[in-house]
């Protein structure tokens, strides 16, 4: 059975690809609003008299364990700088296909979701800052949240589970030969 | 080394249901036969199997040795170009192997010979390393065998440690063509050790396996395949659609890249080529080589595709006369051409002896009976004893 599955490309996030300043944008601003918390860091959180410090602990947790799959890659570290500002950049732990180094914007802070549906365990993850518009938080797949911190309202788009910077293109290109010849035993 | 005759168990088809072995009702296990054993001097074992295969590991490490950086050579293997510097660099980066079955013609006195050697995608490795060592627990158990027996078997034991050996980090994936049961079935079994020595492992269809944006290659929930062990031969993934994304793709495979040069039958050749005479190997040239037209004129010879499965396209010719020619889909194939070193007969059965080789080491033994010449697909296994008089 043969799997051939495209993605979305239209965020053209990718390690190979440049990222310019131009991928920037605003989402739309129709959209439905949803509640949900940001913070700049663990302290500003912990500081907030709304929140439980073990709350705030779970979710910087779990949004830093995002961070580095889900965040912009360049593999250029000015071309990062460019989207991200001077010094606001750093190492990705990967590598190009080709061995070269890959950068990625620092986390900026935090966003947990609302408790939408009564969930108790609020999906939460990283947020950056653009060098152009510094002062809005973005999520990771570039969706605005806006700059207060705290409780907010964001849009619900943003608030979905951020891509990881890896999306398959096609499959199937293996295995064809053993559809011809069977069994690779020897 | 004798053939044995032996009982069997009673209970086979369990046995056979509990390992996952296909079972035929009347016929019994298919690529298994308990109804006899071989069994081995310990001299014969340590001297004549191990020590040959320590020698021959040898000898082909220096062939890689010399042919990645022989253009020559590379294109004789049919090799593609896009993958010489690929292939280079695994080897001068020490990319440590995994698995290789010898296949040797040995009738119990002087040198066993190189047939070949399956360095890539050997199979018939539980049949070894499991079914065998239980048989010859039942064996002991149940006094069919004299109680001072031995298998030279640390297959299991020796998988578990190379795994550990590999230092893998992250998920590492399994892949083969699942459709094929023996070829899942292996591939299963290797996974099991290596969970044993505590790596996370997935496994995947070959032909699911994605490629995302940067080249890389991907699993079905979209994550990078970092490390892949797979039972699908080299010269089919170079070939394929997403071949020419290997080099780049940042996958550590196993077994390594350069196991290429060992599992073709371009090796034998390379082999003769270097240590011409050695009591191990067998004459054997590329047919396009003029020096082959000797070993052809003598009438005594076997001819080999490159790269071929299963005994499949191999032909036999005896005193100028074709003994034997085996049909199959490699046919296309550049040949080799081999002095024919004959199958010891046993009973009407050939055997044919496969020294198991785990990170280099010779640790098990598999012996194959088929009723040619050619052990092909309806070879089975037989279980071994080493016996020492007291």
């Amino acid at each position: 059975m043969l799997k051939v599955k495209k993605t979305n490309f239209s965020r053209s996030i990718g390690v190979s690809l440049v990222v310019s300043a131009s991928l920037i944008s605003l989402t739309a601003c129709d959209e439905p609003k949803v509640d949900a918390s940001v913070f700049k860091s663990l302290e500003q959180c912990k500081k907030d008299p709304m929140m439980r410090a073990s709350q705030c602990e779970t979710s910087f947790k779990e949004a830093r364990n995002q961070h580095a799959a889900v965040a912009p890659k360049y593999t250029s570290q000015a071309d990062c700088q460019a989207d991200f500002g001077e010094g606001k950049c750093e190492r990705a732990p990967y590598r190009t296909s080709t061995g070269g180094s890959v950068f990625m914007p620092m986390m900026m802070g935090y966003m947990m979701g609302s408790m939408l549906g009564g969930r108790t365990s609020m999906m939460s993850q990283p947020l950056y800052r653009s060098a152009k518009n510094p002062g809005t938080f973005r999520t990771a797949d570039n969706r605005s949240v806006g700059s207060k911190t705290g409780k907010t309202s964001v849009a619900r788009s943003a608030t979905s589970r951020p891509s990881f910077k890896s999306s398959t293109i096609s499959r199937g290109g293996f295995g064809s030969s053993g559809r011809r010849f069977g069994s690779a035993a020897t | 080394m004798q053939r044995i005759p032996a009982t069997q168990r009673v209970n086979l088809e369990l046995a056979a249901r509990e390992h996952g072995l296909e079972y035929v009702p009347g016929v019994g296990i298919s690529g298994w036969d308990e109804s006899a054993y071989y069994q081995f001097t310990l001299q014969q074992i340590e001297e004549d199997i191990e020590g040959t295969a320590e020698e021959i590991e040898d000898l082909c490490f220096q062939v890689v040795d010399r042919a990645i950086n022989n253009e020559e050579v590379l294109k004789r293997l049919s090799i593609p170009e896009a993958f010489w510097d690929y292939i280079a660099q695994s080897w001068k980066d020490g990319e440590k192997n995994l698995l290789g079955r010898m296949d040797l013609s040995y009738n119990g006195n002087g040198p066993a010979k190189l047939l070949e050697y399956n360095a890539d995608t050997p199979t018939t490795l539980y049949e070894t390393a499991v079914f065998q060592w239980e048989w010859l627990e039942h064996a002991l158990d149940k006094g069919l065998i004299s109680e001072n027996c031995d298998q030279l078997n640390d297959v299991h034991e020796s998988l578990v440690g190379a795994f550990s050996n590999l230092n893998l980090r992250g998920l590492t994936h399994f892949s083969c063509n699942q459709e094929i049961e023996d070829d899942k079935g292996t591939l299963d079994y290797i996974e099991e050790c290596a969970r044993e020595a505590g790596i996370k492992s997935r496994s995947i269809n070959m032909e699911e396996i994605g490629i995302d944006d940067e080249g890389r290659f991907t699993d079905l929930d979209n994550h990078n395949i970092n490390t892949l062990v797979k039972l699908y031969p080299w010269e089919w993934l170079m070939a394929e659609k997403f071949g020419n994304h290997i080099p780049t793709s940042g996958v550590k495979f196993i077994e390594p890249p350069w196991k290429t040069i060992l599992a073709n039958k371009g090796l034998l050749p390379l082999l003769w080529g270097m240590f011409e005479g050695h009591p191990n190997l067998l004459p054997s040239f590329f047919e396009d080589d003029p020096s082959s037209g000797l070993l052809i004129d003598s009438g005594n010879y076997v001819r080999k595709p490159l790269l071929s499965r299963q005994g499949a396209n191999i032909e036999i010719v005896e005193n100028g006369e074709v003994l034997l020619k085996n049909d199959g889909p490699y046919a296309d194939e550049l040949h080799i051409v081999q002095g024919f070193e004959p199958l010891p007969e046993f009973e009407g059965r050939y055997p044919l002896v496969g020294c198991w080789m785990v990170a280099s080491k010779p640790v098990g033994l598999c012996i194959r009976e088929d009723d040619t010449l050619v052990t092909g697909t309806t070879a089975k296994v037989l279980p071994h004893v080493i016996h020492e008089e007291k």
